[in-house]
């Protein structure tokens, strides 16, 4: 049994202007199902609003579905009470993109750490000092961290803060949504070997949320793409790399800068990300899609296996790795 | 020929109540004409304020305490404020990294085009629309009539930051600073906005600043790159020689964190983090996350030495 299985979860927003309700509805997250074993990690990548994030806050029961079901050891959460609830929320833990913004300004670091050790009464006493300091040491921070302020740490310590904090409940699955876009290049290398390290050690499983493929790339076993509120690909990070098989797939693998003087540049795929409240016909990709034709127009590909458990959904699969850059 | 901007020994200095910020620490470096030198380096390496000294913008209590900035010439530094104003927007101009902040929620997309062109180019407001709409066509906005109606929030990122830019090219200035102007934009709309600027400075011959921390993107946009590192380029080239033949430790360290595709595992890392920039040193300030300190590290501050023509790094490892 996976650890976490997703079935045919929807949910949409009503939109609103300043008059008020508009009457449309923005479907942000269009029946997506996917599994997560326990040990591993499945990369959700995609631009702004493909409803990546969405996703990981239905997950954690922050917000609710309008369908489908969320199987947490199989059981499913979105029926669940939240009362019933609470000894499910110290097995998922969510880890943001902003560390300043999600650590309290006016509580010191060990008070940070020692609230998900009181509220869920995993330590007393003593033990509590002694749990807050083996876990900053766990992050690669020290004990005399311990009295400090968020403000006085730099945004990859910030990080590790945040990183503590989820890992003090023990939980078995992390999400952890865009962790490193807010670093520099080299503090986000160290929390990405962190994460990693973290993750041999305790067998954690991670949703891990990005818009940065080569990121994703580097530290998941799945990768699952998703645009405008579906998902169009899903398969291991190793086969998405080397044979996407959707032409959006293709686009987001070009669009990784090459660090490379000279190398080729393909061309950059054109058009804009179409509103999520009035999307396209037929495939929502078509309107930027350099293999459109006129069935695509029509009618929406649903997501299917092409054998191996590749799932992609795309009228024209077969086709797709014309304009993949060879890198060197 | 005299390169286009000439900055030497650009000191600007933060006076804090916590104390002295040397923010751009003895900087120098030069552009040619039709020439991209992209600044690079991580938060708080003073590549901004570096830009922001140019322009001689730098907000309170930042002061530019020495060194000279030469536009073809003429140092920006001795101009009065009303001569500076005029080359502000007209021979420099500025794209932002966040494109809505940059533009007038209040104002239409025209008026904020035209308005540069009155100002310094002297155009009739007719005049100044006519040109406007021509100007979002060079920068690929579609249907330009119907958009120069249209306010910042109408559009979407990637729209704005066109328009950011033809607001910027709009005088045809000799200098253009990129400030992070990819980095808000999603990533495929991140590579249309570079392809723009790429075409534009090939057709206008361009002479741009670029500054980005993003390493992919120096390496297809720039001719040479200078690395920052708290306050000081620590090294310096062409764009090849500083990929294919890196020097300082911490440029080699900032190719080798890149995480590229098709690569598994532990990435390489820089230990340690940034120096606090209050603290000053008499030593190399890489001292402490370097892998191979040497003995005159930790008492004598390395100066920028030429290793190969052009190529210049700040270690005393060379």
């Amino acid at each position: 049994m996976p650890l976490l299985q997703i079935d045919n979860l929807r949910k949409s927003f009503r939109t609103s202007n300043a008059l008020g309700n508009t009457g449309a509805r923005l479907v942000a997250v269009n029946n997506i199902s996917f599994t997560l074993e326990k040990g591993e990690t499945l990369g959700l990548v995609g631009e702004s609003g493909c409803g990546k994030s969405t996703t990981g806050k239905l997950i954690m029961q922050l917000q609710k579905a309008d369908q489908g079901r969320v199987l947490f050891d199989g059981n499913d959460l979105t029926k669940l009470s939240p009362r019933q609830l609470r000894p499910f929320r110290r097995q998922m833990q969510m880890i943001f993109q902003d560390p300043f913004a999600s650590l309290n300004p006016r509580m010191t670091v060990g008070g940070i750490l020692s609230e998900p050790l009181l509220i869920h009464r995993l330590a007393t006493g003593r033990q509590v000092r002694d749990r807050v300091i083996e876990l900053l040491e766990k992050v690669g921070l020290t004990a005399e961290h311990e009295q400090r302020y968020p403000h006085e740490f730099s945004g990859g310590q910030r990080q590790r803060v945040g990183i503590a904090r989820a890992l003090a409940v023990e939980p078995q699955l992390i999400i952890a949504d865009e962790p490193v876009s807010a670093l520099d290049l080299s503090v986000q290398a160290q929390i990405l070997n962190l994460l990693q390290e973290l993750q041999r050690e305790h067998n954690l499983s991670y949703l891990f949320i990005a818009h940065d493929l080569a990121v994703i790339e580097h530290v998941s076993d799945r990768i699952a793409v998703m645009y405008l509120g579906n998902i169009v690909e899903l398969t291991s990070a190793d086969q998405l790399y080397k044979q996407p098989r959707h032409p959006y797939t293709e686009a987001l693998l070009n669009a990784v800068p090459i660090a490379e003087p000279g190398h080729p540049r393909p061309a950059p795929l054109s058009g804009e990300i179409p509103s999520p409240v009035n999307p396209p016909s037929g495939c929502y990709f078509h309107p930027r899609c350099p293999y459109a034709d006129q069935l695509c127009r029509q009618q929406a590909p649903p997501l299917a296996d092409l054998g191996d458990g590749h799932l992609v959904a795309c009228h024209h699969s077969e086709s797709v790795g014309r304009y993949l850059i060879q890198r060197r | 020929m005299p390169p286009r901007l000439d900055v030497e020994n650009l000191r600007s200095y933060f006076f804090t109540r916590s104390g002295l910020v040397k923010a751009v620490d003895d900087v120098s470096f030069t552009i040619n004409s039709g020439e991209t030198l992209a600044l690079v380096g991580e938060s708080g390496c003073g590549k901004s304020m570096t830009a922001l000294s140019l322009l001689r913008l730098l907000p309170e209590p930042g002061r530019v305490v020495g060194g000279e900035i030469r536009l073809d010439g003429r140092d920006l530094l001795r101009l009065p404020d009303l001569e500076m104003r005029r080359i502000r927007g007209n021979q420099i101009s500025m794209i932002f990294q966040e494109p809505m902040t940059a533009l007038n929620p209040v104002l239409r997309i025209g008026e904020q085009i035209a308005e540069v062109l009155r100002l310094h180019k002297g155009l009739t407001p007719p005049q100044a629309l006519v040109q406007a709409g021509e100007l979002l066509t060079q920068v690929g906005i579609s249907d330009p009539g119907r958009r120069l109606r249209d306010y910042p929030h109408q559009l979407s990122g990637g729209q704005r930051q066109r328009v950011v830019i033809a607001i910027a090219l709009a005088c045809d200035p000799k200098l253009l600073i990129a400030d992070e102007p990819t980095t808000a934009l999603d990533v495929t709309i991140q590579a249309q906005i570079m392809d723009l600027l790429q075409k534009l400075k090939e057709e206008r011959q361009m002479t741009t600043l670029l500054i980005t921390h993003d390493l992919g993107i120096v390496a297809s946009n720039a001719d040479r790159l200078a690395v920052m590192y708290a306050g000081q380029i620590v090294e310096t080239g062409s764009v090849e020689q500083l990929f294919n033949d890196p020097l300082h430790p911490y440029t080699q360290g900032l190719l080798d964190c890149i995480p590229r595709l098709g690569q598994k595992g532990l990435l390489p890392t820089i230990p340690g983090q940034l120096p606090g920039l209050r603290e000053h040193h008499d030593g190399c300030l890489f001292i402490d996350r370097c892998d191979m300190p040497s003995l005159p590290c930790g008492h004598q501050h390395p100066q920028l030495k030429e290793q190969n023509p052009g190529h210049w790094v700040r270690c005393w490892r060379h």
